[in-house]
């Protein structure tokens, strides 16, 4: 990996220094009301997209930070960033 | 072999200065310039080398550091190419791969067997009867196989460089040299990176009357002038890799250069063909000879056949009648050759035969080539057989497509040109010269220039649009030229006909993988190993590809080619890690225990202490009198605003709201799966305002865990790691308190500052944060203090604890003081599936709290049962087991120790394991398996000190 990631506040940099928050996601605001399976796809399953996927990052070795990326999977080209 | 008696003009070898080094104990001279290849040849060494499988003889072939012929052990480093590698005065070469030596080779027997190496034989020869086959494994990794480590030399050491560009410029050569300049005249900061030691590639070495040497030096000296241009020789690029970022491997230096775009001039790998003993002594590429002629000023025959299929091969010729050579014949595999060319004109001139549509057939000798059997290329006629002491093969070549491989291009079989062409070429990626299958003299340099303007294109002010243009057009008008033969196959000839020089695969082998089923290219390159040695198919690849397409009778473009990736040569694995750093962290009082001999050992980033003296003493101490220690690294996190418990409840399985302002609480957190990943206190300084602190390697990861939860969201919460803005102290055992008030004015009567109390205030002087806490099992007072106060604070306390003899204790005595009250370490004790119900945490599970992250899974752990707990235990006769062990039942493993000590104060050894819940009860016995010995044990639910907590309380 040696792609570059542009940070909302640091500009682009190596993607070394970040640290990968996993899919874009929600939790769900109604825990109780969810059975163990509603509650385990939440936990568990990915959507593990071939394309561009919406993503968290978190800079580590600058601003720390977390922000938002789009990504794609396949060339790992980061198409955008931006602050939550 | 020697050395020609006036060397040519172009020589990079200065024979004024000369150098000594050792040749398998051989003394040998060489000169100032010389590479180790040069230097053996000029000395009349011509075996190099014996083949990986069959130990056949094997000499110079390629000269461009691509074959593995001429790979040998120099200084202790394995798998050299001296074909590359400069002479240093006193360097030792030794060869590989044979015994005794390449000249006379014991393991050549394995010729003779070689009916028992058929292709992909390890699949089938050698298994049965199976337990012979540890023998013969034994034997065939002895014989087969390369250069060896031999453990002894020292590790070199490899520096690592980054650098940037906006336009990297692979390969020196005329393209390569016009592109940075054409780069760098557009405004671009170029960096220029040449595996050669010098600038000019193939032109460079061409003979020094030729216009293309001309222009070269031309070049060469441009480029040089440019101040915008950074010149890397002897340098390879192994890999191109995403963001454009070129691995590029420089002696004992891995560059990494971040560029904006990336131009591959890389130009053409030339290769032999098949024929009947290609793999002969003797037998030369072109660009070897040329290499050893005009660059060397070594002659390496004296009477040559040269088989050729373009206007280079014929340079080639005439280059070595230019050395005195004798040419007995010239044969061209094209059914024309141009009367008007000059070198056409020498080679008539000096009577040399020039055969058209003729081709090798086969060659023959013992040790070194003795003879050519020259035929027609279509198969049918005449074959005429010449003496001859160097056969020269230049054949053309592949275009050098592999980095832009790596980029995402693909590699597109051009039929009329017999190579394939890089397309779709990834963002920024520019090929240029012949690796873009542009091989005219003129438009090498143009085609260079058009890469050069195309990649520096937006980088600059200006725009070159309109030259790019001209410079297309006139590429357009040239004539195109094509260097490759249609078949790299001979006709039928006798003698084993090599594919793949490295590990000795034939045309029948490949035949007959084919036969066998595996006629895809991956598939056969897999079973036949063809590509699959050190050149990793720079020799071979066309020749297997076309065998391929004949064999099943279909076109190159259907047969397909191989997936290129990095490296595109070998590389040392030390070249890749670079030089080791280990970084640490330490403590603001580390300078006392240096000055008090502590045993520093480093945890996770930090220099700790393990011990003073042992365990037995500093652990008494605590217990009768009074102990300090170092908590430095413990983790800290500042929160100030409105939402502050908000965010607690949230992210601690515990209540936070109640705590009350000059109290703290030990907190547990857990991700949402329920799983538990640190602990700490957590102490409310103010109404809004909690300080927390965490493991000492779980900070970065808990404020990462914090921030992630408040990103997005519009909670008033201002989290700050201060963690190496503090020091921090703990005074511990029943004289504590007598210690600090010594120190401070504050009241730290048990009513005023009770267990679980924190205030704020000045300890000798220093404005500090104090928490009382159980931390090891004692009456006890964390203490922290602004970092830059350590050696002063440590100095105080430990000057105020000496009239009750205080002693400082290390992390050892502090692991057995926190077991003996079975406190958990996060991560030692517990492991990524543990929950908290699980680890005795249940008390602190709040389910009353409407939601906090973990909730719902650990509710559901709760309503599944509880199956495996943490209990404690003590060792019926004192063993220590070793932590990890397994506890075991009916045979099975049904859990595992994971913390154990020896207490001295207890005078028993102690222990946290999992075990079936059935089993955590007082008393129950379980049984450990450590060290292959039985352990007998009886469970402890509770502390095994003071399990009433009255000493820390009181």
């Amino acid at each position: 990996m040696s792609y570059l990631i542009p940070c909302p506040h640091c500009g682009q940099r190596d993607v070394g220094e970040f640290r990968f928050g996993g899919e874009k996601g929600s939790r769900p605001t109604n825990p109780d009301q969810l059975n163990a399976s509603q509650w385990a796809h939440y936990t568990y399953d990915r959507k593990n997209v071939m394309g561009m996927q919406t993503e968290w990052w978190y800079h580590r070795g600058g601003c720390r930070q977390w922000f938002l990326a789009t990504r794609s999977t396949i060339t790992n080209i980061v198409e955008k960033t931006w602050l939550p | 072999m020697s050395r020609l008696s006036t060397p040519p003009s172009s020589t990079l070898v200065n024979r004024s200065k000369p150098l000594v080094f050792e040749y398998n104990g051989r003394r040998i001279d060489a000169c100032e310039g010389d590479t180790v290849a040069s230097a053996l040849m000029a000395s009349g060494v011509d075996i190099l080398s014996r083949s990986f499988k069959y130990h056949r003889p094997r000499g110079h072939l390629c000269g461009e550091g691509h074959c593995p012929n001429c790979m040998m052990n120099v200084d202790g480093s394995p798998n050299v190419r001296i074909c590359s590698e400069k002479v240093c005065n006193g360097m030792v070469v030794k060869h590989q791969n044979a015994i005794p030596s390449p000249e006379f080779d014991l393991l050549a027997i394995t010729q003779k067997f070689d009916f028992l190496m058929p292709a992909g034989f390890y699949y089938k020869i050698f298994h049965k009867p199976r337990f012979m086959w540890p023998v013969f494994e034994h034997f065939i990794r002895k014989v087969a196989g390369l250069g060896v480590v031999d453990g002894k030399t020292p590790p070199y050491r490899y520096e690592r460089q980054h650098l940037r560009a906006d336009v990297v410029v692979v390969g020196g050569g005329p393209s390569g040299l016009s592109a940075a300049l054409g780069a760098a005249e557009a405004g671009a900061s170029v960096t220029l990176v040449e595996q050669d030691s010098f600038l000019g590639g193939h032109f460079r070495f061409q003979n020094p009357e030729s216009s293309g040497f001309k222009k070269v030096l031309e070049l060469e000296k441009q480029v040089r002038a440019k101040s915008n241009i950074r010149v890397l020789t002897g340098a390879v690029a192994f890999g191109l890799y995403e963001g454009n970022m070129l691995g590029v491997v420089q002696g004992r230096r891995t560059v990494r250069i971040r560029a904006k775009r990336v131009v591959v001039a890389s130009g053409i790998l030339e290769r032999p063909f098949v024929f009947g003993n290609n793999d002969l002594p003797g037998i030369m590429l072109g660009r070897a000879v040329q290499r050893l002629l005009n660059l060397y000023g070594v002659q390496p025959g004296k009477r040559a056949v040269v088989v050729g299929s373009n206007d280079r091969a014929l340079d080639v010729a005439a280059d070595l009648l230019h050395a005195g050579v004798e040419v007995a014949a010239y044969a061209d595999q094209r059914e024309r050759i141009n009367d008007s060319l000059e070198s056409v004109k020498l080679l008539k001139s000096k009577g040399v035969a020039l055969l058209p549509a003729t081709t090798a057939v086969s060659a023959d000798g013992k040790m070194h080539i003795r003879s050519v059997t020259l035929g027609p290329v279509a198969g049918r006629g005449e074959n005429i057989r010449l003496d001859c002491d160097l056969l020269v093969l230049s054949v053309g070549g592949d275009p050098a497509i592999h980095l832009v491989q790596q980029g995402g291009a693909r590699g597109f079989f051009e039929e009329h040109r017999v190579e394939f062409i890089a397309k779709r070429l990834g963002e920024g990626h520019f090929v240029a010269g012949d690796s873009n299958g542009v091989h005219h003299e003129d438009s090498i340099l143009l085609d260079g220039r058009r890469a050069g303007l195309a990649a520096a294109q937006g980088l600059g002010s200006v725009d070159h649009a309109a030259e790019i243009a001209d410079l297309e057009s006139r590429l357009s008008a040239n004539p195109a030229v094509v260097l490759n033969p249609k078949t790299m196959v001979a006709p039928d000839g006798s003698g084993k006909r090599f594919v793949c020089v490295c590990e000795d695969v034939t045309e029948k082998d490949v035949c007959d993988a084919i036969r066998e089923g595996f006629d895809g290219i991956e598939t056969l390159k897999r079973y036949s190993t063809v590509s699959m040695g050190p050149c990793q198919g720079k020799m071979c690849q066309m020749s297997a590809i076309g065998i391929c397409a004949r064999e099943t009778n279909r076109t190159i473009e259907e047969t397909g080619s191989t997936v290129s990736r990095p490296p595109f040569i070998p590389i040392t694995l030390g070249a890749l890690t670079g030089r080791n750093y280990h970084p640490h962290k330490t403590v603001p009082t580390h300078s006392r225990h240096a000055a008090l001999n502590a045993k520093v050992i480093s945890l996770g980033d930090w220099l700790r202490p393990e011990m003073y003296s042992n365990p037995a003493e500093e652990s008494r101490a605590v217990h009768e009198r009074v102990g300090l220690i170092d908590v430095s690294t413990l983790g800290r996190i500042d929160l100030r605003g409105t939402d502050v418990v908000k965010l607690l409840d949230k992210v601690y399985i515990n209540s936070w709201g109640n705590l009350k302002v000059g109290r703290t609480r030990y907190g547990v957190m857990c991700d949402d799966t329920g799983i538990v990943f640190d602990d700490g206190t957590c102490a409310r300084l103010g109404d809004q305002h909690y300080f927390m602190t965490t493991t000492t390697s779980g900070v970065d990861g808990v404020y990462q865990w914090l921030t992630s939860w408040m990103a997005g969201t519009s909670l008033d919460v201002c989290v700050t790691n201060v963690t190496s803005g503090y020091g921090g102290v703990n005074i511990a055992g029943p004289r504590a308190k007598e210690v600090l008030g010594k120190l401070t004015s504050l009241n730290l009567d048990s009513k005023e500052f009770p267990y679980m109390g924190c205030v704020q205030g000045q300890v000798a002087g220093v404005p500090c944060i104090l928490f009382r806490i159980g931390f090891v099992g004692e009456l006890g007072y964390e203490v922290h203090f602004p970092s830059f106060y350590g050696e002063y604070m440590w100095d105080v306390i430990m000057d105020a604890g000496k009239e009750f003899d205080i002693r400082p204790f290390g992390v050892e005595t502090q692991r057995i003081l926190r077991l003996q009250k079975s406190h958990i370490i996060i991560g030692q004790d517990t492991d990524a599936i543990t929950n908290p119900l699980e680890a005795n945490l249940a008390w602190a599970v709040k389910f009353d709290k409407p939601d906090f992250i973990g909730r719902r899974a650990i509710f559901e752990a709760k309503k599944q049962g509880i199956k495996k707990s943490l209990v404690g235990f003590v060792t019926r006769h004192g063993e220590v087991p070793e932590e990890g062990t397994q506890v075991m039942e009916n045979g099975y493993s049904v859990g595992r120790v994971t913390s154990a000590r020896f207490s001295p104060h207890l005078n028993k050894s102690i222990g946290l394991a999992w075990v079936p819940t059935a089993r955590a009860k007082d008393g129950q016995p379980i049984l450990i398996r450590s060290k292959g010995e039985w352990v007998i044990a009886d469970v402890v639910t509770h502390p095994f000190y003071d399990p009433e907590g009255a000493r820390m309380k009181g």
